[in-house]
Protein backbone atom coordinates (compact mmCIF):
# COMPACT_ATOMS: atom_id res chain seq x y z
CA UNK A 1 0.00 0.00 0.00
CA UNK A 2 1.14 3.24 -0.65
CA UNK A 3 1.04 6.41 1.82
CA UNK A 4 -0.42 9.85 0.43
CA UNK A 5 -0.38 12.38 3.12
CA UNK A 6 -1.57 15.17 0.47
CA UNK A 7 -5.71 15.34 2.13
CA UNK A 8 -4.18 14.97 5.53
CA UNK A 9 -1.98 17.82 5.05
CA UNK A 10 -4.01 20.05 3.14
CA UNK A 11 -6.02 19.83 6.51
CA UNK A 12 -3.18 21.38 8.48
CA UNK A 13 -5.34 24.43 9.89
CA UNK A 14 -7.99 22.29 10.88
CA UNK A 15 -5.39 19.57 12.71
CA UNK A 16 -3.75 23.37 14.27
CA UNK A 17 -6.97 24.62 15.16
CA UNK A 18 -7.14 21.14 17.13
CA UNK A 19 -3.02 20.98 18.58
CA UNK A 20 -4.24 24.51 20.12
CA UNK A 21 -7.27 22.93 22.09
CA UNK A 22 -5.11 20.22 23.05
CA UNK A 23 -2.37 22.54 24.54
CA UNK A 24 -5.04 24.40 25.98
CA UNK A 25 -6.80 21.74 27.29
CA UNK A 26 -3.18 20.53 29.35
CA UNK A 27 -2.10 24.00 30.14
CA UNK A 28 -5.52 24.34 32.26
CA UNK A 29 -5.59 20.64 33.23
CA UNK A 30 -1.79 20.89 34.84
CA UNK A 31 -2.22 24.18 36.30
CA UNK A 32 -5.55 23.26 38.09
CA UNK A 33 -4.01 20.23 38.78
CA UNK A 34 -1.24 21.74 40.58
CA UNK A 35 -3.05 23.98 42.72
CA UNK A 36 -5.63 21.42 43.92
CA UNK A 37 -2.87 18.76 43.93
CA UNK A 38 -1.22 20.88 46.55
CA UNK A 39 -4.48 21.44 48.39
CA UNK A 40 -5.69 17.77 48.91
CA UNK A 41 -2.76 16.76 49.73
CA UNK A 42 -2.17 19.75 52.49
CA UNK A 43 -5.32 18.39 53.40
CA UNK A 44 -4.55 14.96 53.15
CA UNK A 45 -1.48 15.49 55.30
CA UNK A 46 -2.32 18.32 58.06
CA UNK A 47 -6.33 18.46 57.84
CA UNK A 48 -8.84 17.00 60.25
CA UNK A 49 -10.01 13.26 59.86
CA UNK A 50 -12.95 14.36 58.92
CA UNK A 51 -11.03 15.66 55.82
CA UNK A 52 -8.25 13.31 55.25
CA UNK A 53 -10.35 10.16 55.23
CA UNK A 54 -12.34 11.14 52.23
CA UNK A 55 -9.54 13.00 50.61
CA UNK A 56 -7.56 9.46 50.67
CA UNK A 57 -10.52 7.82 49.73
CA UNK A 58 -10.96 10.05 46.64
CA UNK A 59 -7.28 9.59 45.59
CA UNK A 60 -7.02 5.45 45.94
CA UNK A 61 -10.34 6.04 44.34
CA UNK A 62 -9.35 7.99 41.38
CA UNK A 63 -6.10 5.61 40.94
CA UNK A 64 -7.98 2.63 40.74
CA UNK A 65 -10.74 3.85 37.58
CA UNK A 66 -9.52 4.96 34.29
CA UNK A 67 -9.62 8.63 33.43
CA UNK A 68 -12.48 7.67 30.09
CA UNK A 69 -14.48 6.41 33.25
CA UNK A 70 -14.61 9.22 34.77
CA UNK A 71 -15.16 11.85 32.04
CA UNK A 72 -18.06 9.56 30.16
CA UNK A 73 -19.51 9.74 33.91
CA UNK A 74 -19.14 13.94 34.29
CA UNK A 75 -20.59 14.11 30.89
CA UNK A 76 -23.30 11.96 30.59
CA UNK A 77 -24.41 10.60 34.34
CA UNK A 78 -23.69 14.24 36.11
CA UNK A 79 -26.15 15.53 34.28
CA UNK A 80 -28.93 12.94 35.19
CA UNK A 81 -28.06 12.75 39.29
CA UNK A 82 -27.57 16.32 39.59
CA UNK A 83 -28.92 18.28 36.76
CA UNK A 84 -25.82 20.31 35.90
CA UNK A 85 -24.96 19.69 32.74
CA UNK A 86 -21.20 20.94 31.34
CA UNK A 87 -20.41 21.14 27.48
CA UNK A 88 -17.54 19.27 26.23
CA UNK A 89 -14.91 20.85 26.34
CA UNK A 90 -15.58 21.81 30.42
CA UNK A 91 -16.19 18.53 31.03
CA UNK A 92 -12.94 17.27 29.59
CA UNK A 93 -11.24 19.70 32.16
CA UNK A 94 -12.93 18.74 34.76
CA UNK A 95 -13.10 15.07 34.54
CA UNK A 96 -8.81 15.36 33.50
CA UNK A 97 -8.31 17.80 36.73
CA UNK A 98 -10.40 15.76 38.80
CA UNK A 99 -8.15 12.48 37.67
CA UNK A 100 -4.86 13.78 37.74
CA UNK A 101 -4.91 16.07 40.67
CA UNK A 102 -4.95 12.52 42.78
CA UNK A 103 -1.68 11.28 41.12
CA UNK A 104 -0.78 15.31 41.66
CA UNK A 105 -1.56 14.97 45.05
CA UNK A 106 0.28 11.99 45.91
CA UNK A 107 3.93 13.23 44.51
CA UNK A 108 3.24 16.49 46.45
CA UNK A 109 2.85 14.41 49.19
CA UNK A 110 5.83 12.28 48.88
CA UNK A 111 7.60 15.43 47.96
CA UNK A 112 6.93 16.91 51.56
CA UNK A 113 7.38 14.24 53.37
CA UNK A 114 11.07 14.18 51.82
CA UNK A 115 11.98 17.14 52.98
CA UNK A 116 14.04 16.43 55.80
CA UNK A 117 12.57 17.82 59.51
CA UNK A 118 15.53 20.26 60.80
CA UNK A 119 14.28 22.45 57.95
CA UNK A 120 11.33 22.42 59.80
CA UNK A 121 12.93 23.27 62.88
CA UNK A 122 14.81 25.57 61.32
CA UNK A 123 11.91 27.71 59.60
CA UNK A 124 10.40 27.53 63.43
CA UNK A 125 13.32 28.79 65.57
CA UNK A 126 13.31 32.25 63.85
CA UNK A 127 9.48 32.47 65.05
CA UNK A 128 8.23 31.35 62.03
CA UNK A 129 4.57 29.52 62.23
CA UNK A 130 4.01 26.47 60.90
CA UNK A 131 1.80 27.57 57.59
CA UNK A 132 4.83 30.15 57.07
CA UNK A 133 7.53 27.55 56.99
CA UNK A 134 5.20 25.01 54.48
CA UNK A 135 4.87 28.01 52.54
CA UNK A 136 8.07 29.47 52.62
CA UNK A 137 10.27 27.24 53.43
CA UNK A 138 9.17 22.85 52.51
CA UNK A 139 7.07 23.56 49.60
CA UNK A 140 9.71 25.16 47.60
CA UNK A 141 12.31 22.96 48.17
CA UNK A 142 9.32 19.94 48.05
CA UNK A 143 8.25 21.38 44.48
CA UNK A 144 11.93 21.35 43.28
CA UNK A 145 12.14 17.71 44.22
CA UNK A 146 9.13 16.95 42.47
CA UNK A 147 10.10 18.35 39.23
CA UNK A 148 10.67 14.84 37.12
CA UNK A 149 7.39 13.11 38.24
CA UNK A 150 6.05 16.43 36.97
CA UNK A 151 7.22 16.30 33.85
CA UNK A 152 5.75 12.59 33.88
CA UNK A 153 2.45 14.63 34.74
CA UNK A 154 2.71 17.13 32.07
CA UNK A 155 3.08 14.13 29.39
CA UNK A 156 0.54 12.01 30.57
CA UNK A 157 -2.06 15.34 30.70
CA UNK A 158 -1.22 15.76 26.93
CA UNK A 159 -1.80 12.26 26.44
CA UNK A 160 -4.77 11.78 28.01
CA UNK A 161 -6.21 14.84 26.42
CA UNK A 162 -6.72 12.35 23.80
CA UNK A 163 -9.97 10.83 25.42
CA UNK A 164 -12.12 14.05 24.81
CA UNK A 165 -12.41 12.93 21.31
CA UNK A 166 -15.06 10.48 22.80
CA UNK A 167 -17.62 13.76 23.93
CA UNK A 168 -16.52 15.43 20.36
CA UNK A 169 -14.31 18.16 21.89
CA UNK A 170 -12.79 19.35 18.92
CA UNK A 171 -9.17 18.77 19.89
CA UNK A 172 -6.21 16.80 17.79
CA UNK A 173 -7.30 13.45 18.07
CA UNK A 174 -11.12 14.11 17.24
CA UNK A 175 -9.92 16.27 14.32
CA UNK A 176 -7.61 13.63 13.02
CA UNK A 177 -10.71 11.42 13.33
CA UNK A 178 -12.93 13.65 11.48
CA UNK A 179 -9.57 14.23 8.63
CA UNK A 180 -9.36 10.47 8.44
CA UNK A 181 -13.02 9.87 7.82
CA UNK A 182 -13.18 12.54 5.02
CA UNK A 183 -9.74 11.74 3.51
CA UNK A 184 -10.38 8.23 3.51
CA UNK A 185 -6.28 8.30 4.38
CA UNK A 186 -6.61 6.95 8.02
CA UNK A 187 -3.25 5.48 8.51
CA UNK A 188 -1.25 8.90 7.07
CA UNK A 189 -4.04 11.09 9.07
CA UNK A 190 -3.05 9.12 12.31
CA UNK A 191 0.77 8.79 11.58
CA UNK A 192 0.59 13.12 11.67
CA UNK A 193 -1.33 12.78 15.16
CA UNK A 194 1.58 10.54 16.18
CA UNK A 195 4.22 12.56 14.95
CA UNK A 196 2.91 15.64 16.51
CA UNK A 197 1.80 14.44 20.04
CA UNK A 198 5.48 13.21 19.36
CA UNK A 199 6.93 16.81 18.65
CA UNK A 200 4.67 18.51 21.71
CA UNK A 201 5.48 15.64 24.03
CA UNK A 202 9.56 15.40 23.69
CA UNK A 203 10.66 18.55 23.93
CA UNK A 204 8.27 19.22 26.68
CA UNK A 205 9.74 16.60 28.97
CA UNK A 206 12.98 17.20 27.81
CA UNK A 207 13.02 20.93 29.07
CA UNK A 208 11.53 20.12 32.32
CA UNK A 209 14.14 17.22 32.93
CA UNK A 210 17.16 20.12 31.48
CA UNK A 211 15.27 22.60 34.11
CA UNK A 212 15.84 19.97 37.05
CA UNK A 213 18.90 19.52 36.44
CA UNK A 214 20.09 22.98 36.50
CA UNK A 215 18.15 23.85 39.53
CA UNK A 216 17.95 20.31 41.52
CA UNK A 217 20.73 21.68 44.27
CA UNK A 218 18.03 24.16 45.31
CA UNK A 219 16.00 21.56 46.55
CA UNK A 220 18.77 19.20 48.52
CA UNK A 221 19.06 20.27 51.71
CA UNK B 1 30.43 31.01 102.32
CA UNK B 2 31.30 27.60 100.68
CA UNK B 3 33.18 27.46 97.36
CA UNK B 4 29.88 26.50 95.30
CA UNK B 5 28.19 29.73 96.78
CA UNK B 6 30.65 31.91 96.02
CA UNK B 7 31.85 30.20 92.63
CA UNK B 8 27.79 30.92 91.53
CA UNK B 9 28.07 34.34 93.14
CA UNK B 10 30.33 35.38 91.35
CA UNK B 11 28.96 34.55 87.95
CA UNK B 12 28.37 37.43 85.38
CA UNK B 13 25.51 39.43 85.78
CA UNK B 14 24.75 37.28 89.00
CA UNK B 15 22.66 39.86 90.79
CA UNK B 16 19.94 39.80 87.65
CA UNK B 17 17.50 37.73 86.25
CA UNK B 18 19.25 35.04 84.58
CA UNK B 19 18.13 34.86 80.47
CA UNK B 20 17.51 31.24 81.20
CA UNK B 21 16.21 29.09 83.64
CA UNK B 22 15.91 25.45 84.21
CA UNK B 23 14.34 24.36 87.10
CA UNK B 24 14.10 20.47 87.78
CA UNK B 25 13.76 20.55 84.16
CA UNK B 26 11.89 16.66 83.39
CA UNK B 27 12.10 15.07 79.93
CA UNK B 28 10.94 12.12 78.81
CA UNK B 29 9.92 10.62 75.33
CA UNK B 30 7.42 7.99 76.04
CA UNK B 31 8.74 5.85 79.09
CA UNK B 32 12.08 6.86 78.25
CA UNK B 33 13.69 9.33 80.63
CA UNK B 34 16.12 11.46 78.73
CA UNK B 35 16.50 14.19 81.43
CA UNK B 36 15.75 13.46 85.08
CA UNK B 37 16.16 16.60 86.72
CA UNK B 38 17.96 18.92 85.68
CA UNK B 39 18.20 22.82 87.31
CA UNK B 40 20.79 25.25 85.95
CA UNK B 41 21.15 29.02 85.50
CA UNK B 42 22.25 31.27 82.01
CA UNK B 43 22.75 34.56 83.35
CA UNK B 44 23.01 37.93 80.60
CA UNK B 45 26.36 37.70 78.39
CA UNK B 46 27.51 34.71 79.97
CA UNK B 47 29.10 31.57 77.55
CA UNK B 48 27.58 28.04 79.30
CA UNK B 49 28.41 25.16 77.57
CA UNK B 50 27.22 21.97 77.98
CA UNK B 51 29.23 18.94 77.64
CA UNK B 52 29.22 14.87 78.49
CA UNK B 53 29.17 12.05 76.77
CA UNK B 54 26.79 11.51 73.83
CA UNK B 55 23.13 10.32 74.13
CA UNK B 56 23.18 12.24 77.45
CA UNK B 57 20.45 14.81 77.18
CA UNK B 58 22.04 17.66 75.61
CA UNK B 59 20.46 18.15 72.83
CA UNK B 60 17.13 17.34 74.40
CA UNK B 61 17.75 20.37 77.02
CA UNK B 62 18.74 22.69 74.31
CA UNK B 63 15.66 22.08 72.46
CA UNK B 64 13.67 22.35 75.58
CA UNK B 65 14.65 26.25 75.64
CA UNK B 66 12.87 27.30 72.53
CA UNK B 67 10.28 24.93 73.12
CA UNK B 68 11.34 22.63 69.84
CA UNK B 69 10.72 19.68 73.00
CA UNK B 70 8.08 19.54 75.38
CA UNK B 71 8.78 18.97 79.72
CA UNK B 72 6.64 16.71 81.22
CA UNK B 73 8.17 18.39 84.33
CA UNK B 74 9.86 21.43 86.70
CA UNK B 75 9.85 25.13 85.37
CA UNK B 76 11.91 26.65 82.48
CA UNK B 77 11.90 30.48 82.56
CA UNK B 78 12.82 32.47 80.06
CA UNK B 79 13.43 36.46 81.15
CA UNK B 80 12.02 35.53 83.94
CA UNK B 81 9.22 34.47 82.61
CA UNK B 82 7.89 30.28 82.24
CA UNK B 83 7.82 29.45 78.75
CA UNK B 84 3.97 30.35 77.64
CA UNK B 85 1.72 27.45 76.29
CA UNK B 86 0.13 29.01 73.29
CA UNK B 87 1.57 28.90 69.77
CA UNK B 88 1.36 32.26 69.19
CA UNK B 89 3.44 33.22 72.49
CA UNK B 90 6.27 30.46 71.70
CA UNK B 91 6.56 31.83 68.38
CA UNK B 92 7.34 35.14 70.22
CA UNK B 93 9.97 33.74 72.50
CA UNK B 94 11.76 31.70 69.66
CA UNK B 95 12.37 34.73 67.86
CA UNK B 96 13.90 36.22 70.81
CA UNK B 97 16.62 33.16 70.63
CA UNK B 98 18.71 32.25 68.05
CA UNK B 99 19.71 28.50 67.19
CA UNK B 100 22.51 26.61 65.43
CA UNK B 101 22.29 23.18 64.33
CA UNK B 102 24.79 20.55 63.38
CA UNK B 103 23.71 20.25 60.08
CA UNK B 104 23.51 24.02 59.35
CA UNK B 105 20.18 23.95 58.16
CA UNK B 106 20.34 26.05 55.70
CA UNK B 107 17.42 26.62 53.11
CA UNK B 108 18.72 25.26 50.02
CA UNK B 109 16.41 27.01 47.36
CA UNK B 110 17.36 30.46 49.06
CA UNK B 111 20.46 32.49 48.05
CA UNK B 112 23.05 32.98 51.23
CA UNK B 113 21.08 37.09 51.70
CA UNK B 114 17.59 35.40 51.48
CA UNK B 115 18.99 32.96 54.32
CA UNK B 116 19.22 35.57 56.06
CA UNK B 117 16.54 37.77 55.75
CA UNK B 118 13.79 35.35 55.45
CA UNK B 119 13.46 35.34 58.98
CA UNK B 120 13.37 39.19 59.65
CA UNK B 121 10.80 39.70 56.80
CA UNK B 122 8.96 37.26 57.25
CA UNK B 123 8.28 36.81 61.14
CA UNK B 124 9.61 40.76 61.93
CA UNK B 125 7.92 42.32 59.24
CA UNK B 126 11.33 44.22 58.06
CA UNK B 127 11.49 46.15 54.93
CA UNK B 128 13.01 44.46 51.92
CA UNK B 129 15.65 47.01 51.94
CA UNK B 130 16.30 47.38 55.83
CA UNK B 131 16.36 43.32 55.82
CA UNK B 132 18.99 43.65 53.19
CA UNK B 133 21.21 45.80 55.16
CA UNK B 134 21.14 44.01 58.02
CA UNK B 135 22.30 41.33 56.43
CA UNK B 136 25.07 42.23 54.02
CA UNK B 137 26.41 43.40 57.52
CA UNK B 138 26.23 40.20 59.54
CA UNK B 139 27.68 38.28 56.08
CA UNK B 140 30.55 40.94 56.74
CA UNK B 141 31.03 39.96 60.24
CA UNK B 142 31.13 36.31 59.62
CA UNK B 143 33.56 37.06 56.45
CA UNK B 144 31.24 36.07 54.02
CA UNK B 145 30.70 39.64 52.40
CA UNK B 146 31.49 37.57 49.10
CA UNK B 147 28.90 35.22 49.16
CA UNK B 148 25.94 37.06 49.78
CA UNK B 149 24.27 35.77 46.31
CA UNK B 150 25.76 32.24 46.18
CA UNK B 151 23.19 29.10 47.13
CA UNK B 152 24.06 27.30 50.11
CA UNK B 153 25.43 24.36 48.23
CA UNK B 154 27.88 26.11 46.34
CA UNK B 155 29.47 26.48 50.02
CA UNK B 156 31.76 24.50 52.58
CA UNK B 157 30.44 23.73 55.69
CA UNK B 158 32.34 26.05 57.61
CA UNK B 159 30.97 28.43 55.36
CA UNK B 160 27.41 27.13 55.39
CA UNK B 161 27.31 27.12 59.26
CA UNK B 162 28.90 30.33 59.34
CA UNK B 163 25.57 31.78 57.45
CA UNK B 164 23.46 30.03 59.80
CA UNK B 165 24.93 31.92 62.59
CA UNK B 166 24.39 35.21 60.67
CA UNK B 167 20.84 33.81 59.78
CA UNK B 168 19.82 33.61 63.75
CA UNK B 169 21.77 36.80 64.73
CA UNK B 170 19.53 38.80 61.93
CA UNK B 171 16.63 38.22 64.57
CA UNK B 172 18.62 40.16 66.78
CA UNK B 173 18.32 37.56 70.22
CA UNK B 174 19.04 37.75 73.27
CA UNK B 175 20.38 34.25 73.56
CA UNK B 176 22.37 31.99 71.11
CA UNK B 177 21.93 28.15 71.58
CA UNK B 178 24.17 26.05 69.61
CA UNK B 179 24.03 22.21 69.37
CA UNK B 180 27.31 20.82 67.80
CA UNK B 181 28.04 23.52 65.86
CA UNK B 182 31.30 22.14 64.68
CA UNK B 183 30.47 18.17 65.29
CA UNK B 184 29.70 17.78 61.22
CA UNK B 185 32.53 20.08 59.92
CA UNK B 186 35.61 19.02 57.87
CA UNK B 187 38.54 19.51 61.20
CA UNK B 188 40.08 22.34 58.44
CA UNK B 189 37.15 24.29 58.72
CA UNK B 190 36.07 23.88 62.29
CA UNK B 191 38.18 27.10 63.10
CA UNK B 192 36.79 29.50 61.22
CA UNK B 193 33.83 28.69 63.26
CA UNK B 194 34.74 28.37 66.47
CA UNK B 195 36.33 31.72 65.74
CA UNK B 196 32.96 33.77 64.95
CA UNK B 197 31.48 32.17 68.28
CA UNK B 198 34.44 33.84 70.11
CA UNK B 199 34.17 36.70 68.78
CA UNK B 200 30.48 36.91 69.66
CA UNK B 201 31.04 35.94 72.87
CA UNK B 202 33.41 38.83 73.56
CA UNK B 203 31.07 41.32 72.25
CA UNK B 204 28.72 40.05 75.35
CA UNK B 205 26.32 37.35 73.76
CA UNK B 206 24.43 35.10 75.81
CA UNK B 207 25.22 31.56 74.34
CA UNK B 208 24.49 27.97 75.49
CA UNK B 209 26.63 25.66 73.31
CA UNK B 210 26.46 22.02 73.31
CA UNK B 211 30.51 20.90 72.47
CA UNK B 212 32.96 18.55 71.78
CA UNK B 213 35.58 21.03 71.72
CA UNK B 214 37.06 20.85 74.64
CA UNK B 215 39.52 23.98 74.03
CA UNK B 216 36.76 26.15 72.91
CA UNK B 217 34.71 25.68 75.78
CA UNK B 218 37.94 26.19 78.40
CA UNK B 219 38.68 29.77 76.62
CA UNK B 220 35.77 30.71 75.93
CA UNK B 221 32.41 29.01 79.00
CA UNK B 222 32.29 31.04 82.05
CA UNK B 223 30.43 28.35 82.75
CA UNK B 224 30.04 24.35 82.56
CA UNK B 225 27.29 22.17 82.86
CA UNK B 226 28.90 18.23 82.82
CA UNK B 227 25.71 16.14 81.55
CA UNK B 228 25.78 12.06 81.80
CA UNK B 229 22.90 10.07 81.23
CA UNK B 230 20.16 12.43 81.33
CA UNK B 231 21.27 14.15 84.41
CA UNK B 232 24.03 16.99 85.45
CA UNK B 233 26.90 15.53 87.34
CA UNK B 234 28.88 18.58 87.93
CA UNK B 235 28.67 22.30 86.94
CA UNK B 236 31.10 24.83 87.32
CA UNK B 237 33.81 27.62 85.91
CA UNK B 238 35.26 26.69 82.98
CA UNK B 239 39.10 26.45 85.33
CA UNK B 240 37.53 23.98 87.52
CA UNK B 241 35.55 21.65 85.69
CA UNK B 242 38.67 21.10 83.56
CA UNK B 243 41.60 21.55 85.85
CA UNK B 244 40.45 20.39 88.96
CA UNK B 245 37.02 18.22 88.22
CA UNK B 246 35.44 17.05 91.33
CA UNK B 247 33.19 14.14 89.90
CA UNK B 248 34.57 11.00 89.08
CA UNK B 249 32.47 11.03 85.74
CA UNK B 250 33.53 14.33 84.68
CA UNK B 251 37.25 12.89 84.67
CA UNK B 252 36.25 9.57 82.79
CA UNK B 253 34.56 11.94 80.62
CA UNK B 254 37.50 13.70 79.66
CA UNK B 255 40.17 11.57 79.88
CA UNK B 256 37.84 9.15 77.45
CA UNK B 257 38.41 12.69 75.03
CA UNK B 258 42.16 12.69 75.41
CA UNK B 259 41.75 15.89 77.78
CA UNK B 260 44.85 15.99 80.18
CA UNK B 261 44.73 19.56 81.16
N1 LIG C 1 12.74 12.09 69.45
C1 LIG C 1 13.25 11.16 70.30
N2 LIG C 1 12.54 10.06 70.60
C2 LIG C 1 13.03 9.14 71.47
N3 LIG C 1 14.22 9.23 72.09
C3 LIG C 1 14.97 10.32 71.83
C4 LIG C 1 14.52 11.35 70.92
N4 LIG C 1 15.47 12.29 70.86
C5 LIG C 1 16.46 11.89 71.69
N5 LIG C 1 16.16 10.70 72.25
C6 LIG C 1 16.99 9.96 73.24
O1 LIG C 1 17.26 10.81 74.32
C7 LIG C 1 18.59 10.64 74.77
C8 LIG C 1 19.29 11.98 74.79
O2 LIG C 1 19.52 12.39 73.45
P1 LIG C 1 20.25 13.74 73.09
O3 LIG C 1 19.69 14.84 73.89
O4 LIG C 1 20.20 13.86 71.62
O5 LIG C 1 21.73 13.42 73.57
P2 LIG C 1 23.06 14.25 73.30
O6 LIG C 1 22.71 15.49 72.57
O7 LIG C 1 23.64 14.48 74.65
O8 LIG C 1 23.93 13.35 72.49
C9 LIG C 1 19.24 9.63 73.87
O9 LIG C 1 19.21 8.36 74.49
C10 LIG C 1 18.35 9.62 72.65
O10 LIG C 1 18.33 8.35 72.04
MG1 LIG D 1 23.24 16.01 70.61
Amino acid sequence: MDFDFSAVLDSWQYLAGGLGLTILLSLLTVILSLIFGIAVALGRMYGPRWLSVPLVFYIDSMRAVPVLVVLIWIYFALPIVTGISLPPFWAALVALTFHICAYVAEIVRAGISSVRAGQTQAGLVLGMSEAQVMRKIILPQALIRMLPSLGSIVSITIKDTAIAAVIAVPELMKRTETVSGQSFRPMEAFTVAMVVYFLILFPATRAIDLIYKNIAYRGRS
Amino acid sequence: MSTVAAQIQNRKNADQTPVVEYRSIRKQYGEFVAIGSVTARVNKGEVVCLIGPSGSGKSTLLRTTNALEQIQGGELLFDGKPLPASKAGIRQVRQRMGMVFQNFELFPHKTVLENITVGPRTVLKVSEQEARKRAVALLDKVGLADKADKYPANLSGGQQQRVAIARALAMEPEVMLFDEPTSALDPETIGEVLNVMKRLAEEGMTMIVVTHEMTFARRVADWVVVFDRGNIVEQGPAAQIFDNPQAERTRDFLSHLGWDG
